[in-house]
């Protein structure tokens, strides 16, 4: 079956900013793909050129191969977005806000109607349908947010960091959701910055860092990218930074940073370069007080990639 | 792009419906601001003038003003004349507020104006007593005027000739001083200050234009709204022309206008016995207007970031065209300086094409008041309907 999003070569700057560069990927139908990187990456810049709503440098971007523009009303209409802020009418009602974006999307009075009571029934909010989204939690604003995303039964559903601020109840019920989707075949774009929703949702996904892909594939591929590296964290009391440094310089260390009162270390044989680290440690005037050992995860192959952590 | 625009505007008005603020600016402020201003001022479409003349003078031309235009004032009703004792009686019932003005005629008025002089009236004017008073000034000002133009033929001659006045000359001073039938019509503008509208009508047609600035912003600011709830992205995403967005919103910002104009110049028909005249022109100039107002407050809309701040910036702009229009105080139609300033506010030209409307009975006197204020209107759309494409273009 053909992708249901396929983009190549994107580009946007922003002034002297070159917030996408050369971004291209595609989406199959029932897959769910994510774009991995901190906040300023460039994710929701890419997510709002695929969604008509910013005009590329350069690239294209073909939804069910039709080419992506303000007037490809064809290809908009197979898009569902789920907006990163909070996207409603804070003084209509959760109904008449599904009612009034399900007509937009050329949808009959009817379809709309029954379409609402399913969505509702989905998102959790049947039981204050009739109330106003401004009395709404923030977790019931952030499903009906993504609920209106999903009135018009989208193609492509891109979710652009939808569990920001939404306490782990309702985070838990967005993921779910976002894994049921996927199953009855809708294709999804979710971007995000926190690693385990990407390594729990999606198939395939894409490392994203100052408006580059900077690795992209399964989260096996992606961990391999990093070889058969441990992840040593040594909790250190003292100087962090020059214990960093000193670890950095030893052989069998490929990577070593300062994160709070931790320094994480990317090696081979961990378990035989572990008295060098502890040695390294306390040559700089510093103790270690804790030490884990890993198998590395998506956070530490963006570290490796990047030399920054995600949430930088 | 019509259905879309249809939805968004349904959307807008279910929204505004819920929104108090729109009832306050659209439809309740104005009616009570009518109902207060009506109250505080009830003549003021019609001054009246009391006042009386000193005359120190006595002589030929100084009799024009006491014999000749001041009995025509009385008689045309624009002044209830006082006599005066003295001057210091002139003055102290002035002070006191007993009368509205005195002219006083200084000796040897009649001499200078002869031997070219200026012909200078003074006038005293009761504290607090602004339109009688200007009135007053009026009067004094055109007859000297008058009087003045006359003598200087007078002088021009002495300066030729080395020779005594011409006695034709004399007389035609004579005659302009006498001559009242010109400026009693003059006068008589003042006094109803050239509006045929009475004053009610005046006040709430004034209202009705002033807050209609504020009432359109409720539709103009609504792009700035949309992104405030971050509901623009989801707008463009939708499978409809770009375009109909704008158009929705503006739709909104018009029908809200009329509405609240049409509201306004029935209820104070009803309630006040307004009559702003022939229904057919008040509509043309009640559309011309709205469109204006949404012309002038999309421009100042892309000013702001935010929809708060272009209410700001919106409430300066529409005080500012209301009171450069006279919607509170009428703008005397015979200094030039205040006829320029009107001319560059649309409420200044609403207001006069009312007064021609009401003064003709005939609508198509209203055309050239409604083309000046629709030229407001597309002089202020065009940038900002360049400026908005540009800015949510692809």
């Amino acid at each position: 079956m053909g992708a249901v999003l396929r983009c190549s070569g994107l580009r946007k700057a922003f002034g002297d900013i070159q917030a996408v560069d050369d971004v291209g990927f595609e989406i199959a139908p029932g897959e769910t793909y994510g774009l991995l990187g901190p906040n300023g990456a460039g994710k929701t810049t890419s997510i709002s050129m695929i969604a008509g709503l910013l005009h590329p440098d350069a690239g294209e971007i073909e939804v069910l191969g039709t080419r992506m523009t303000p007037r490809a009303l064809d290809a908009k209409a197979a898009v569902g977005l789920v907006p990163q802020d909070l996207a409603i009418y804070p003084d209509l009602t959760a109904r008449e806000n599904l009612h009034f974006f399900g007509r937009l999307q050329h949808m009959s009075r009817h379809d709309v109607r029954a379409r609402s009571d399913e969505i509702l029934e989905v998102i959790g909010l049947r039981e204050r349908s009739d109330d106003r989204a401004g009395e709404f939690s923030g977790g019931m604003k952030r499903r009906l947010n993504i609920g209106i995303g999903l009135l018009h039964q989208p193609r492509l559903l891109i979710l652009d960091e939808p569990t920001v601020g939404v306490d782990p109840q309702s985070r838990n019920a967005i993921l779910e959701s976002v894994e049921a989707l996927a199953v009855e075949g809708l294709a999804v774009l979710y971007t995000t910055h926190y690693m385990e929703e990407a390594e729990r949702l999606c198939r395939r996904i894409a490392i994203v860092d100052q408006g580059r892909i900077v690795a992209e594939g399964t989260r096996r591929e992606l961990i391999d990218t990093i070889s058969e590296q441990d992840i040593v964290r040594l909790k250190v009391a003292g100087d962090v930074h020059a214990a960093a440094v000193a670890c950095d310089a030893l052989p069998s260390v490929s990577s070593a940073d300062a994160e709070d009162d931790e320094v994480v270390c990317l090696l081979d044989q961990a378990a035989s370069s572990l008295p060098a680290l502890l040695a390294a440690v306390s040559s700089v005037d510093a103790s270690v007080v804790g030490v884990e050992v890993r198998e590395p995860d998506l956070e530490d192959v963006f570290l490796y990639l990047t030399g920054r952590a995600l949430r930088d | 792009m019509l259905r879309a625009a249809g939805l968004i505007l349904v959307k807008d008005t279910r929204l505004r419906v819920r929104d108090r603020s729109v009832w306050l600016f659209a439809f309740v402020v104005p009616i009570g601001m009518t109902f207060l201003f009506s109250s505080i001022f009830p003549d003021t479409g019609a001054i009246e003038l009391r006042a009386g003349v000193v005359d120190l003078d006595g002589g030929e031309v100084a009799a024009g003003f006491v014999e000749g235009v001041v009995p025509a004032l009385a008689d045309a009703d624009v002044l209830t004349e006082v006599g005066f004792d003295s001057e210091e009686d002139a003055r102290a019932r002035v002070t006191e507020g007993e009368v509205d003005a005195a002219w006083v005629l200084p000796a040897g008025f009649s001499e200078d104006v002869l031997a070219g002089g200026d012909a200078r009236i003074e006038v005293l004017v009761a504290a607090g007593r602004t339109l009688p008073g200007e009135l007053a000034r009026g009067v004094a000002d055109a007859y000297a005027r008058r009087i003045e133009q006359a003598g200087l033929a007078v002088t021009v001659q002495g300066v030729l000739t080395g020779g005594p006045p011409d006695p034709q000359l004399i007389g035609a001073i004579a005659a302009a001083a006498a001559d009242t039938e010109e400026l009693v019509r003059v006068t008589t503008d003042l006094a109803d200050r050239g509006q045929p509208l009475d004053a009610v009508s005046y006040l709430a047609a004034g209202m009705a234009a002033f807050f209609v600035f504020f009432a359109v912003q409720f539709g103009v600011t609504g792009l700035l709204e949309e992104r405030q709830f971050g509901t623009m992205s989801r707008l463009l995403a939708a499978p409809i022309a770009p375009g109909a967005i704008h158009l929705g919103k503006l739709l909104g910002a018009f029908l809200l206008g009329v509405t609240s104009m049409a509201v306004l110049a029935v209820a104070s028909q009803q309630l006040l016995g307004a009559d702003w005249g022939p229904a057919p022109g008040v509509a043309i100039l009640i559309v011309a207007i709205v469109l204006a107002a949404i012309g002038v407050m999309s421009l100042v809309a892309l000013f702001a970031h935010t929809a708060e701040q272009a209410s700001n910036f919106q409430a300066v702009v529409a005080v500012v065209l209301g009171l450069t229009g006279g919607v509170f105080v009428p703008v005397p139609g015979d200094i030039a300086a205040l006829r320029i300033i009107t001319a560059v506010s649309p409420h200044g030209w609403f207001l006069r094409g009312l007064n021609e409307l009401s003064a003709s009975g005939q609508w198509t006197t209203v055309l050239p008041a409604a083309g000046a204020i629709l030229l407001f209107g597309a002089v202020t759309a065009v940038p900002a309907v360049v400026v908005q494409r540009r800015r949510s273009s692809w």
